[in-house]
């Protein structure tokens, strides 16, 4: 311990060797008594020897073991900077339990031929999941779609930058129109797919169809042409998550200095010059805050599609997620499905780490 | 009267009043009767309270098998659907009565039509059944009683629901497994067809057909070829009944319906693919080959796509799934005709939703005048049909879960049985229940009649269901693992190729290829073994 820590050391304890070996020996033993378990089940798991294994318990409750000597071990082997690890050390066990542990099971099952209805169970595929994604078109399709989905996210930003602005502004029943505005946010997608989708847009029966026709549109079928259909759903989810980017850039808004656009009247700037010089320069980096987290939903956009159209008509609606639903909900393919899962992670962080690199280099001059 | 239709019937008289004492057929025949009033024919839709009144007057067969109270601290789950806020909305109303009788409690899980099979896979899969009694489709007897999920039927059970009094086509090899028998049949699954009559009897379509130089009579159809030149003749026409715009088959282009859309393709296709010297109709029972882009197939896809670039289809159907064609559609006066299950018929003139109930008829799926012999690989100008026996009818089941437990076991086929008993299937399939007749008792019109319904429609309903059970070129589905995965990938590149412009011999290739991956995933040769064994070869 060196004396720049000593400051914080509330108990002076002296660790004796033979304590110290305890805690080697409790964290290197549980983690041998873990190895061994789970080489164990392994070898059951192929069938290379029947050790009388049905699940992965004894192999989960070794690693628990492990986890929690690990933790004891620190106070043993460190005593009071042991116990200041403990703070952190649990949390860290958690986190890594919870996601690269899956994040690694993930990367065997995307690589597994598994079909729930085989009854041989998960196999190893090799390359064989990727050879066919690569020539699967109807992940290609929904990733193209994806590509339209997201290039929407600039209309909605400029709606929701619109309406932060009014809302900004000093009109009358100001309140009431931000908790109006919030609404649809608080609604589940899927309650706005059955209550917009197939209600009020519904052909036959839906009131906005009936308005349609009373404006002569003939046949107003919001979900018959690919192209529509893809606006249409395009619309309905702006319309759940613009209250969000709005709320993001009101709050922005509201942060920003009074005085420098009063400063800017002063000088004589116009409303247009004082947004286009002052006002988006301060706010862009809420903006494109507001823009990679929405970027960020709609990448996950599947409840809508799902709901509404099922993907179609043609494959027009289609996103990655709610193709990679189907692949798992009705076809019961789990290795196949989980590649295109993990390949659609890979796009998305790869992608948004070069966004946000693109995004610091371009926003440097107003930082 | 058709001659099958009648020889049904004779049999449903004997079924209902041979087996019984004289006093006790009276007594049988004065409650199915009563059942029958309720609520009544044309009162509106039945509610809760109607259901449990139901499910206390059928608990007489449970009160002579279980003492009262004998299942208390017996806790059971119970997984179905809730399609149309049928099936396990009713049965928690059946088994109320059953409940408060027995002792025992029930939790539900309520799942949607789309999102059974996966539910249901996922928890074959990974070893977490999580329910003790099931609502299940016989072609998921491949993925569960052939895995040893299942409970094996008690003798008294089969005795208590008159297994005997199961339609032909219902009875074993459906519903057992490696000579066990594992199902309690509540529905007996076909499509059918219903049709307006209104659309045939209207002077001002009869006129226009003749002068558009048709050639027959304008009548309801019996072939596809009709049917499809009957949907082109009527657009731009007027519906009798709406007013509105006439349409002619309803056709759900938005095929995708976790794999149950596929059924309504297939309507279509056995017409022309279904060849009556063979069972098989999916694959071919030598290898798996998928017969699915043989040229009767390709015919059917054809059909639609013509249809659909002629126009003949409302303009939302590109999204119209089943439901819609069905409820939405045809039973609120969208389309000439729509191919579906039976609920159909119960629902037009039960429902409240439904304007056609004076107006619809009904017939068995329509034929073709050629049929396709993929044995011989040639076209055979000869008329043929098949009736699509769309999966078979769900089933009670009981899982193995509570085979351990003799109490408990007890129960869940006391709770399965009462559900599957003899009366209270006749109320099933007389009102809104999702659930069709199964039971040759059920085609005694008299009941029917004496209910409300009248004479010609009950006999035009039902024999339209006898008649597709009984037919001898039925098309029957294969009970093997795995097979709404076939459905479903079908349903996803019939919606893609036609959305798309391509041809019907690209969808069928597409979907003969996606079939082949699937059946080597899964396991061509197990797949093989039991594809024959369920063809009975």
């Amino acid at each position: 311990m060196s004396t720049g820590d000593l400051i914080h050391v509330v108990s002076g304890e002296s660790l004796s060797e033979r304590r110290i070996r305890a805690g080697r020996i409790l964290i290197r033993g549980s983690f041998l008594v873990l190895v061994v378990v789970a080489l164990l089940q392994i070898v059951n798991a192929l069938g290379l020897a029947a050790l009388g294994f049905t699940d992965w318990q004894p192999t989960a409750i070794a690693y628990v073991a492990w986890c929690v000597a690990l933790c004891v071990g620190q106070v043993l082997i460190r005593g009071e900077t042991g116990k200041r690890i403990l703070f952190v050390l649990p949390s860290a066990l958690f986190v890594v339990s919870l996601t690269v542990i899956p994040l690694i099971l993930g990367i065997a099952i995307a690589f597994a031929d598994w079909n729930l209805s085989s009854p041989t169970g998960p196999k190893f595929a090799g390359t064989a999941n990727i050879e066919r994604m690569l020539s699967d078109p109807f992940y290609w399709n929904a990733l193209g779609n994806m590509v339209w989905y997201c290039l929407a996210i600039a209309l909605e930003l400029a709606v929701a930058f619109g309406l932060a602005l009014l809302l900004n502004a000093q009109i009358r029943a100001r309140r009431f129109f931000r908790v109006a505005f919030l609404l649809p946010l608080m609604l589940s997608p899927v309650a706005v797919s059955w209550m917009i989708g197939r209600s009020l847009l519904d052909f036959r029966a839906g009131p906005v169809a009936d308005l349609m026709r009373a404006l002569g549109w003939q046949d107003p079928a919001f979900f018959a042409s690919p192209e529509l259909a893809k606006i249409t759903m395009s619309v309905l989810d702006a319309w759940i998550y613009i209250p969000f980017m709005m709320i993001m850039l009101l709050a922005g808004l509201q942060g920003l200095p009074g005085e420098v656009i009063e400063a800017a009247k002063v000088d004589g700037a116009t409303a247009w010059q004082a947004f286009r010089k002052i006002l988006f320069p301060l706010m862009l980096p809420v903006v494109l805050t507001a823009f990679v987290v929405r970027l960020i939903f709609k990448l996950k956009l599947a409840d809508l599609v799902i709901t509404i159209t099922s993907g179609g008509p043609g494959g027009a609606t289609d996103t990655v997620t709610s193709f990679i639903y189907r692949e798992y909900r009705d076809r019961s393919n789990v290795g196949y499905g989980t590649l295109l899962a993990m390949f659609y992670l890979v796009i998305i962080v790869v992608g948004l780490t070069l966004l946000m690199r693109g995004l610091n280099r371009w926003m440097r001059p107003y930082a | 009267m058709r001659f099958k239709s009648a020889v049904v019937v004779a049999t449903a008289a004997m079924v209902v009043a041979g087996a019984l004492p004289a006093a006790a057929q009276d007594d049988a025949a004065a409650l199915r009767a009563e059942l029958l009033q309720i609520p009544g024919v044309g009162k509106g839709s039945p509610t809760d309270a109607d259901w449990q009144k139901v499910g206390e007057m059928t608990l007489g067969p449970t009160k002579a098998n279980i003492a009262e109270g004998e299942c208390a601290g017996v806790n059971l789950t119970f997984m179905g659907l809730n399609n149309q806020n049928l099936h396990n909305n009713l049965f928690r109303g059946f088994l109320r009565p059953w409940e408060a009788y027995t002792g025992a409690t029930i939790e539900w899980i309520d799942l949607a039509q789309a999102d059974y099979n996966a539910r249901l896979q996922q928890a074959i899969a990974t070893g977490t059944v999580d329910f003790d009694i099931t609502e299940m489709g016989a072609p998921f007897e491949g993925d569960t009683a052939g895995k040893g999920l299942l409970d094996p039927m008690p003798d008294w059970v089969a005795e208590q629901i008159d297994m005997e009094d199961y339609v032909g086509y219902l009875k074993a090899p459906i519903g057992t497994w490696g000579g066990e028998t594992y199902r309690i049949s509540i529905d007996g699954d076909t499509h059918t067809m219903a049709y307006r009559k209104d659309y045939f009897e209207d002077q001002a379509l009869k006129d226009a057909w003749a002068a558009e130089g048709h050639e027959g009579e304008w009548a309801p159809p019996t072939t596809w070829e009709q049917m499809n030149e009957q949907a082109m003749f009527l657009k731009g026409k007027t519906d009798p009944l709406t007013g509105g715009p006439a349409y002619g088959v309803v056709d759900p282009l938005k095929y995708q319906w976790g794999g149950f859309g596929f059924y309504f393709l297939a309507d279509r296709a056995v017409a022309y693919a279904k060849h009556p010297s063979s069972p098989a109709w999916l694959f071919n029972p030598e290898d798996m080959t998928p017969l699915v882009n043989t040229p009767g197939w390709v015919q059917a896809i054809q059909d639609v796509i013509d249809l659909n670039a002629a126009g003949a289809y409302p303009p939302d159907q590109l999204n119209a799934d089943p439901n819609t064609t069905g409820f939405s559609q045809f039973l609120q006066g969208t389309g000439s005709s729509v191919l579906w299950w039976g609920d159909i018929g119960s629902n037009a003139r039960t429902s409240d939703t439904s304007i056609v109930g004076d107006v619809v008829g009904f017939d068995i799926n329509p034929g073709a005048n050629k049929v396709y012999n993929w044995g011989t690989g040639e076209w055979e100008e000869t008329a043929n049909r098949s009736p699509m026996n769309a999966y078979i009818g769900w089933g009670i089941y009981v899982t193995n879960r509570v085979s351990g437990d003799e109490l408990k076991r007890k129960c869940a086929w006391s709770a399965a049985a009462h559900l599957g008993g003899k009366d209270l299937s006749l109320w099933m399939a007389a009102y809104p229940s999702g659930f069709q007749p199964y039971r040759n008792s059920h085609f005694n019109y008299e009941e029917w009649v004496a209910a409300g319904y009248d004479a010609e429609f009950v006999e035009d309903y039902l024999s339209s269901n006898a008649d597709s059970y009984n037919h001898p070129n039925a098309a029957n589905e294969p009970r093997i693992p795995g097979i709404f995965q076939y459905y479903s990938v079908a349903e996803d590149e019939l919606v893609k190729g036609i959305g798309s412009g391509a041809t019907a011999q690209e969808i069928a290739d597409a979907i003969a290829a996606a079939w082949e991956g699937i059946t080597d995933q899964i396991g061509r040769e197990s797949q093989l073994e039991l594809y024959r064994a369920s063809l009975g070869m």
